[in-house]
């Protein structure tokens, strides 16, 4: 089963070198989950600054600056993995090196059969 | 650019729904998705299920608190994800304006993802 692991923190919650050490750390997380075959994505996001928000009202697009949701801690990255149940996906977010700092939200993820994007990526 | 786009919506919206009115709006998604896949656009998306399937791992001195439910209580709620490769975010919003699965209201959340890490190239 996949799920998603979304990483709130507070953006300043780490000084540039420990944000560097936390890329390293978690680079590191993501090759031990790739070689368990558990490893299915993983990003840190630009800025909560650097966010946009779109709508759609009645058939009109309406863009705004800013994150879904204004927040205390905010969203700076996730995982996506693939684990047996949520035991395992819970003492996998545990050892998320930002989740130290934050808050973890752990989401099981739908299946829908037939979407292509979920299949292997074509080469090229 | 590589982008974070999060979808958020009213999941009562979706449950009142007809069957039939589902069903074609999972087929416009599909066609859709297979556009941006096809176009290179789309490198990896997921639905969620409901949010009161989600759980939350709070982190403060050392300790883990574990809770129902998801991070944030809001009335629309996290309910799918895509990682979009997209010329710049004008070209993004273009690209999400027109998701089918937006068409019924909620809100949609474009993040620039950080360059040269795992996935960001």
């Amino acid at each position: 089963m996949k799920y998603l692991l979304l990483i709130y923190m507070g953006e300043n919650a780490m000084s540039e070198s420990e944000r560097d050490q936390c890329y390293k750390d978690s680079t590191q997380l993501c090759h031990e989950l790739s070689t368990k075959g558990q490893f299915v994505g993983a990003n840190p996001l630009q800025p909560v600054a650097t966010a946009t928000s779109v709508r759609i009202r009645e058939g009109r697009r309406m863009v705004t600056d800013g994150p879904f949701a204004e927040t205390r801690e905010q969203l700076g990255g996730y995982f996506l993995i693939d684990a047996p149940d949520l035991d395992e996906a819970i003492a996998v977010a545990s050892r998320i090196p930002a989740a130290k700092k934050g808050t973890v939200e752990i989401r099981p993820v739908l299946e829908i059969p037939g979407i292509p994007r979920n299949e292997p990526a074509h080469a090229g | 650019m590589l982008y974070l786009c999060l979808g958020y919506q009213e999941n009562e919206k979706l449950q009142s729904m007809s069957d039939d009115d589902r069903a074609a709006l999972v087929d416009e998604c599909k066609a859709y998705d297979r556009m941006l896949w096809e176009n290179g656009y789309c490198l990896k998306g997921n639905a969620l299920p409901p949010a009161a399937g989600a759980v939350t791992l709070r982190f403060e001195d050392g300790k883990v608190c574990v809770n129902e439910g998801p991070y944030a209580q809001t009335k629309e709620q996290l309910g799918g994800i895509l990682l979009l490769e997209a010329r710049d975010l004008n070209h993004a919003i273009q690209l999400m304006s027109q998701l089918p699965a937006m068409r019924r209201g909620g809100a949609l959340e474009i993040r620039p993802v950080v360059a040269n890490t795992e996935e960001g190239r």
